[in-house]
């Protein structure tokens, strides 16, 4: 990037002797480290580009992309450990775990550990797909949150292979295709008939042994099914058995083992299988055995509620076992809860809960009536609703996005999490159907408001009565379903249906959670619909949000939506999901905040983890030395420091390492403010940060938290080593300035030469992250891309990633620019918070662009 | 008007099959196939109005597709896409009166409008 600076410093150093590579070398390894990581991130966002659904690639394509990711990282960890004296050994390993993984994702190899069967605690982020999505889920809560989750063990997926191979069923598999319900049935009993290699019987032993010394000769477990895309992209929700009350006994728990497995082959689960492009046959499925808790009450969170309200979260409960609440056998309590400033419980409804789910210990489970006494009762007192929702917000803020989690409370009152998967929203979009009114005048109303919507939508078909289960085989194509109760089965029906209204049912069940993932409009709990509604008759049926909607005799054009797109979305195409998946090795950002425990070599997970902490603890490596060891260097600059602290009069506050020229020579002290920064693009940024009206400084709704966050600091300068943690650093010099700010959870890196020669100029900026919804954030992302595209630059934009460049303009242009950077720095600081619609995006863009900084719509 | 349709060949299934769903959704018939050989065979059997081909194949390539197609049927537009792209595959492939040539990855959208034109409704 500056190839005249290194020369400089080059003629500068040369000689010292100093012990390890002296300030010119550690400076020159930062620049090389940046190169790779700008490099790396460039070939990231390229590659997310291209599996995002809109080019054809092939794997050649992503061998190739991945390769060059692969290059450019090493290039980058090659120059940190340079740079750091190799203080981060673990990173190499780390790399090497990301690439095996990736590698063995490419060669779709088998396992990598190839171990039968894990305990959670052993559960590391590698582990992943060997153990499915809801055993890893579940471990996480516990080993990385730190939440109560009962005891538990995996049966990995390379044990599923050894049980297949074992019992000849692999090749069966592997030929199975679209296979007729004979051929299903048939499978099923290999399945249910077939035995155990000793190895698994073994391994399966331990772990028992060990869960009976821990839970007592009367400890149960519940076996269940953790496929591996299960709680992914996709729940597959109460598509696979779970058997309930299993004695801690080899036989028992193989013989509930096998009745999992099949149930991969039973009518809904392949039907669900199918619809998502999976071959029968090639699904994994690792499973869980997980302590049974002595429930007196459970039930299930939605922590954004129902609709698209991330404001408040929706918890359901009811007496006994949670299978009565998410098998929609009985009418729940529901509790809602206010997010804001403090966590409020809003509003409850005490459901009938006529029947409950009970465990008779070893001999399984009943559904009983729930004793009359119990029923007008509340499962919950206001503080238990408070506590289980401060639970589930720490579980909604470490995912990062809203949570389907389960939970059940024992007789003492301890609240365990069953599982937790990311709750399936559909993106808020505008209202294009709701004011029409007048467009079903005429139309006689059916039903009206007295339910809950699971999905919005408008639809018109046949009204099919379903009395009995078996009868979902005649549904014809285009039906709406009408059904007493909700029930997971009705997924087999699915790509047959228009819609779904039931007369009982909660917006939390397994049925509700397909529904929405597969854009089903969806009303239960009407109290009357199969009575109102007659079979064969013509309906339509307007859903919207809680419980407005409405059902229409006859069919109303008019209010009819374009056809539902049907499954057909090449993101549910098998082989582009294992493909895209890839990219969760390489693109999500584990570690946001640096002043936070999380930010640890350990944590890093994937490439992007990796260049964040490179980044971060270079820069502090660069500062310890410039302040502790640089004395060679502060001899040269006339027995100055190196390193000082630039206070402004706005809330940020900078290190700075002074390259040389980088202050002016009037500056001596350890303290400088701007009037004596030196550096000609350090200068041109700052101005435009400090520029009258660009620093908000009211509140912006986001939690206090995020606001203190949001607060940038400065270290103390004698702290050195741990304290340097997470601040702001600008090593600039004469025409050079490398600046990393972090606002909160977001970062900005500048990287600007600016001289009289425009050829050498550049500007390079990166942008990542943020705290508010994935929406608001890619419309900061929206914003800035407009910004900069004006002022010509090259941009590149993923999700909450930005890069731009810019290059071969003169001074006064790169100058004016950085300006206008340092405003949009400053600008958008909090301005994720506020973007509340797509069009509020160009505004404010027009706006800033014309030098208007107001941020009302 | 009866459809369109399109014959997309590669060797591998991930770039059919998403070509055949985004084709669809446009109300193209689309079928796939993985190697030049069980195309050829059905091309004998159906003219479609479209062929897109990968380059490089084991067995019959994609320049051995284009010149059957072109002996066949001199009026079917074929469109090539590879992941090698190739400046002097590229001129062979125009001197045998191919339509359009696209490295991998392709953008759909760019594909799409090329399959328009080759229909000449652009």
């Amino acid at each position: 990037m500056t190839g005249s600076l290194f020369q400089r410093f080059k003629g500068i150093v040369r000689g010292r002797q100093n012990r390890g590579p002296d300030l010119t070398t550690r400076f020159k390894a930062f620049q090389a480290m940046l190169d790779g990581n700008n490099r790396t991130l460039e070939a990231m966002t390229e590659m997310g580009e291209k599996l995002g659904g809109d080019y054809l690639f092939d794997v050649n394509y992503i061998r190739s992309a991945y390769a060059r990711i692969l290059a450019a990282i090493s290039d980058s960890l090659d120059n940190f450990t340079q740079l750091t004296d190799n203080h981060y050994p673990q990173l190499v390993e780390i790399l090497g775990r990301i690439d095996s993984l990736v590698q063995r994702m490419l060669t779709s190899d088998g396992s990598i550990s190839n171990r039968l069967v894990v305990f959670y605690p052993e559960i590391t982020w590698d582990l992943a797909e060997e153990v499915g999505g809801k055993n890893y889920h579940l471990a996480e809560l516990a080993n990385t949150l730190q939440l109560r989750v009962p005891e538990a063990f995996a049966i990995t997926t390379a044990a599923f292979t050894t049980f297949l191979r074992h019992n000849d069923l692999e090749k069966r598999l592997a030929g199975l295709g679209k296979a007729d319900s004979t051929t299903l049935t048939q499978l099923r009993n290999a399945i249910l008939s077939g035995g155990f290699p000793e190895d698994f019987t073994t391994a399966l032993n331990t772990a028992l042994e060990k869960m009976r010394s821990r839970l007592g000769k009367n400890g149960t477990l519940s076996v269940r099914s953790s496929a591996e895309e299960e709680d992914g992209d996709f729940s597959f929700a109460g598509q696979f058995e779970t058997v309930l009350n299993v004695p801690c006994t080899s036989k028992a728990v193989q013989a509930a083992y096998k009745e999992v497995v099949a149930s991969l082959f039973q009518a809904g689960a392949t039907s669900y299988q199918q619809q998502l492009g999976y071959d029968l046959g090639k699904l994994k499925m690792a499973v869980g055995c997980v302590a049974m808790v002595e429930a007196k009450a459970s039930g299930v969170i939605y922590t954004a509620a129902a609709g698209k309200d991330r404001s408040h979260m929706a918890i359901s409960a009811a007496w006994g076992l949670g299978k009565g609440v998410v098998d929609g056998l009985t009418d729940a309590d529901l509790y809602t809860v206010s997010k804001g400033e403090k966590l409020q419980l809003v509003d409850h409804r005490i459901g009938g809960k006529a029947r409950m789910v009970v465990n008779l210990g070893t001999s399984g489970i009943e559904t009983q009536e729930t004793p009359t006494e119990l029923r007008p009762l509340a499962c919950l007192s206001e503080t238990e609703v408070l506590k289980l929702a401060r639970l589930a917000l720490a579980i909604e803020e470490y995912y990062r996005n809203p949570q389907d989690i389960e939970w059940a409370m024992d007789n003492n009152g301890r609240f365990f999490l069953l599982q937790a998967r990311a709750l399936q929203m559909d993106e808020p979009e505008n209202e294009e159907t709701s004011q029409n009114q007048e467009a079903a005048a005429g139309y006689p109303v059916l039903l009206r408001d007295q339910g809950v919507v699971v999905q919005r939508g408008a639809t018109a078909g046949k009204v099919f009565i379903l009395h009995h289960i078996d009868e979902l085989e005649k549904i014809p194509k285009g039906s709406i379903l009408v059904a007493s109760h909700d029930s997971p089965h009705f997924v087999q029906a699915i790509p047959l249906l228009h819609a779904i209204i039931t007369d009982v049912g909660v917006p939390t069940s397994h049925m509700a959670s397909i529904c929405r993932e597969f854009n089903i409009p969806t009303v239960v709990n009407t109290g009357q619909a199969t009575t109102v509604l007659t079979h064969g008759q013509d309906i339509t049926l307007q859903a919207r949000e809680g419980s407005e909607f409405v059902v229409y005799a006859g069919i109303v054009q008019n209010l009819l939506r374009e056809e539902r797109q049907g499954a057909a979305k090449i993101r549910e195409l098998y082989e582009f999901r294992q493909q895209k998946y890839i990219m969760r090795h390489i693109a999500p950002l584990h570690l946001v905040n640096p002043l936070e425990q999380e930010f640890s070599e350990e944590k890093c997970r994937t490439v992007h983890d990796l260049i964040r902490f490179m980044h971060e603890k270079a820069m502090q490596a660069l500062v310890a030395y410039a302040g502790t060891q640089g004395r060679g260097l502060t001899r040269f600059f006339g027995g100055k420091s190196a390193l000082h602290r630039l206070t402004l009069p706005i809330p940020v506050q900078l290190l700075l390492i002074d390259l040389g020229g980088g202050l002016q020579d009037t500056a001596s002290k350890k303290e400088v403010d701007f009037t004596q920064v030196g550096s000609a693009p350090l200068r041109a940024v700052l101005a435009g940060m400090l520029f009258p009206g660009i620093w908000q400084k009211e509140g912006v709704a986001l939690q206090g938290r995020d606001l203190l966050s949001g607060m940038t600091r400065a270290a103390d300068l004698t702290g050195g080593g741990d304290g340097l943690a997470g601040y702001n650093v600008a090593l600039a010099s004469r025409e050079y300035v490398n600046m990393s700010l972090r606002f909160g959870y977001h970062f900005n890196m500048l990287d600007s030469y600016c001289s009289d020669k425009p050829r050498n100029n550049h500007i390079y900026f990166r942008f990542v992250g943020g705290a508010a919804a994935i929406t608001n954030r890619s419309r900061r992302i929206a914003l800035m891309t407009q910004v900069l595209a004006e002022h010509g630059f090259a941009l590149k934009a993923k999700g909450d990633l930005l890069v731009g460049r810019l290059s071969g303009l003169s001074r006064q242009e790169i100058e004016g620019i950085l300006e206008q950077m340092g405003r949009l720095i400053g600008y958008t600081r909090q301005l994720d918070a506020r973007l509340d619609s797509d069009e509020m995006v160009s505004i404010l863009a027009h706006r800033f662009l014309e030098g208007n900084y107001r941020l009302d719509p | 008007m009866a459809k369109h349709s399109i014959m997309v060949i590669d060797d591998e299934k991930i770039v059919g099959d998403m070509a055949k769903l985004s084709f669809e959704q446009d109300g193209y018939e689309v079928e796939t196939f993985l190697n030049g050989e069980s195309a050829l065979a059905r091309l004998v059997e159906k003219p479609f109005d479209v062929v897109i081909t990968d380059l490089k194949m084991k067995g019959v390539d994609g320049l051995e597709v284009l010149r059957t197609v072109k002996k066949l049927y001199p009026g079917i537009k074929v469109i090539m896409i590879t992941a090698f792209a190739n400046l002097d595959v590229a001129i062979e492939a125009l001197r045998d009166d191919v339509h359009d040539f696209f490295p991998k990855p392709v953008k759909i959208k760019e594909l799409k409008a090329s399959v328009k034109r080759a229909l000449g409704e652009e």
